[in-house]
């Protein structure tokens, strides 16, 4: 194939990946736009297409975001998101290099019987789990509590392995010298492996900040009032009382993926390596 | 104190140590994930409204399936297709004509029963259950295939040199980050039924009159035969497979247009990173023997990629087992059910109907059903991956 050949073949090739992206961003686009409209707007006023002007508001309205946010009581919601998301991130750090580096780096008596064990978990579904959980959690009184929320998901046998498979290529002699000299266990984990893996635990954090910020069902089912109740159940029972009043609707999509956006833009590059590694699990 | 005890205490203090170490999560797992799948076999043997009441025995089971009989040979059938894919596995290796006549007789003695039984079972067990059974189904052929495809197809153009790659890797991505609740509230209004949503709106370009989307419980090929796929038989046979026949909703296609769009470009990612892992040398002998574009691609891209595919195709099935936030915000009471997989169906049987034993039996279904596809593939996937 020729010189000119190839470089159209490029051209092409952009073009259609470009073409991808833009149907990855049409409904964020959809999304701002209405949720800037007046009510009228949201049914008068209509468009497929990014391009025509009709797709977008006259006059910006942000006093829907305004209204949204007192409406929904937002500001709680995202509190208690932000809260309910450090208590899962800091524990699931802890226990989970813990674990890892006993598993990866020590030598104790079933310890391997104990690792596989914890590995076929990953294959019960979540449904399962579901009923009895809400039954103990009921039991143990943490209904509308910040322990039902955050307690089951401290540990979790995905991130347990993640980190294992990383911390295992360590070299043994790196620790055996720090033994030498007098450090113990915790110690040569804190000031050696950890220092090592900053881009898995960053993979571990990231993976539970995406997960805790945007799951529904359990949250859903074990806050029975606004009181610990994170956005994602916040905006849920929000749609379902906007009714057809789109553009408040919207507004409180938009509230909600901010924090997320805003997280991704910034760290985009560890966010898309750490979702890759997460695919690396054969 | 002399060397050996000296390392028998340490021996001692190290096994400790580790206990200690993997003490935090093995309780929380134990308690919040392994110790609930024995406390649902419990559940589900009881009459168990919000608080415990009876002990019932299989009386849960007995309601889900209706028929022990007809369950049995189902269940015989399902084992009879295995058996024939194992024969039929087999010819090649073996050669020998003997496995290919059996393999094939087992197949059609299998499939018959099936496609006997299997509308009995359903009519004589928990329609809303078969029903949502159906509705994972095309919900994991609707989608898996496609974002395999289209993830594939975009790997391949990313994989190439060309300019921003990053960017497109950041956008494609931007769907699977955000909060599944927010894109669903958006997918909501771009699939209503109004005509000024984007969904007709699209329509009104091609000049096509609106229609329901999310609220559309026919299926989409009676849709498409102008209604003349209609259930009128008395047949209970010919009824049900008619109900497979008219395809999944078009409420169900529009939820799959929303997984195309959280998924497509996380494949992508992963199939990149899959394609960056085959050894450049292969390509390089490859082209020194002079094999063409697609005896390359078929010959050594998708073999060495089968690994991924393996992984993205099992987390694509398991991933429709356990759908939910999207359903929840997306389904609407006109689309009368047919938009709820299992674990929709199970969510609204334990919370909205508080029926928690029936719901567990169910919950135990579906895991039972998990298990079995993952271990079928794991089988299927042995004798045809190639890991490298």
């Amino acid at each position: 194939m020729g010189r000119s050949g190839s470089s159209w073949l490029k051209v092409l090739l952009v073009v259609l990946l470009a073409m991808g992206a833009f149907v990855s961003i049409i409904p964020f686009l959809y999304m701002v736009s209405h949720s800037l409209k007046s009510l009228a707007e949201t049914v008068t006023r209509s468009s497929a297409i990014p391009f025509d002007p009709r797709f977008w508001p006259r006059v910006p309205q942000w006093v829907n975001y305004k209204v949204a946010w007192q409406e929904a009581r937002f500001g709680l919601y995202f509190r208690n998101s932000v809260i309910i998301t450090a208590v899962t991130i800091c524990g699931l750090l802890v226990t989970s290099s813990l674990s890892a580096f006993a598993f990866a780096k020590l030598r104790f008596p079933g310890r391997d019987l104990v690792f596989s064990i914890l590995l076929a978990t990953l294959m019960i579904p979540q449904t399962v789990l579901l009923i009895p959980n809400f039954i103990v959690v009921a039991k143990l009184g943490w209904i509308d509590r910040l322990p039902a929320l955050t307690v089951p998901f401290l540990a979790s046998a995905f991130h347990i392995f993640l980190l294992r498979q990383f911390f295992s290529q360590i070299p043994d002699e790196l620790l055996e010298s720090a033994r030498i000299d007098g450090a113990s266990h915790l110690r040569s984990l804190l000031s050696i492996v950890v220092p090592l893996s900053k881009a898995p635990i960053f993979t571990v954090a990231f993976l539970s900040f995406i997960y805790t910020w945007n799951s529904l069902q359990w949250p859903l089912v074990v806050t029975q009032t606004p009181r610990w109740r994170p956005i994602a159940v916040g905006l849920t029972v929000f749609i379902t009382e906007a009714g057809p009043e789109t553009h408040l609707r919207l507004a409180g999509a938009v509230i909600a993926v901010i924090p997320v956006i805003t997280m991704y833009f910034i760290a985009q590059r560890q966010f898309t390596e750490a979702i890759t590694r997460s695919g690396l699990k054969e | 104190m002399d060397l050996r005890s000296y390392k028998r205490v340490r021996r001692r203090k190290d096994n400790l140590t580790g206990y200690l170490f993997i003490l935090p999560s093995v309780l929380i797992i134990s308690i919040f994930g392994i110790f609930p799948v024995f406390f649902t076999l419990y559940v589900s043997l009881h009459k168990w409204r919000i608080k415990r009441s009876r002990f019932l025995g299989l009386a849960n089971y007995g309601e889900l399936f209706g028929n022990v009989w007809y369950l049995l040979i189902v269940v015989a059938a399902l084992g009879g297709i295995a058996l024939a894919g194992y024969l039929l596995s087999r010819t090649k290796s073996s050669s020998r004509p003997r496995f290919t006549i059996s393999g094939v007789f087992v197949l059609l003695i299998a499939l018959a029963a099936l496609a006997v039984f299997v509308p009995y079972l359903a009519e004589a067990g928990d329609g809303g259950m078969f029903g949502s059974m159906r509705v994972t189904i095309w919900y994991s052929l609707g989608t898996v295939p496609v974002q395999l495809g289209l993830g594939l197809l975009l790997a391949s153009f990313l994989y190439q040199k060309i300019p921003a790659k990053q960017v497109f890797r950041v956008v494609y991505l931007l769907p699977y980050i955000v909060p599944s609740v927010a894109s669903a509230a958006v997918f909501e209004r771009l699939f209503s039924l109004k005509p000024e949503s984007f969904a007709n709106q699209v329509l009104a370009l091609f000049g096509r009159s609106p229609m329901q989307w999310l609220l559309e419980p026919k299926g989409i090929f009676l849709l498409m035969s102008g209604e003349r796929m209609a259930a009128t038989s008395e047949n209970i046979i010919a009824n049900y497979w008619l109900s497979w026949a008219q395809g999944p909703s078009l409420a169900l296609l529009s939820i799959m247009f929303f997984n195309w769009w959280v998924f497509v470009g996380y494949y992508t990612l992963i199939y990149t990173n899959g394609l960056a892992n085959i050894p450049r040398q292969l390509y390089e002998a490859a082209e020194v023997d002079g094999a063409g574009k697609l005896t390359v691609f078929f010959r050594i891209t998708l073999p060495l990629l089968s690994p991924t595919t393996y992984f993205l195709t099992l987390l694509g099935i398991i991933g429709t087992f356990k759908a939910f936030a999207h359903i929840y915000v997306l389904r609407h009471p006109a689309a009368r059910g047919e938009v709820d997989p299992m674990s929709v169906q199970i969510f609204f049987t334990f919370f909205r109907k508080s029926r928690f034993g029936y719901a567990a039996a169910m919950s135990l279904l579906l895991f039972v059903i998990v298990l079995v596809l993952t271990l079928v593939q794991r089988r299927i996937m042995k004798e045809r991956v190639h890991y490298g």
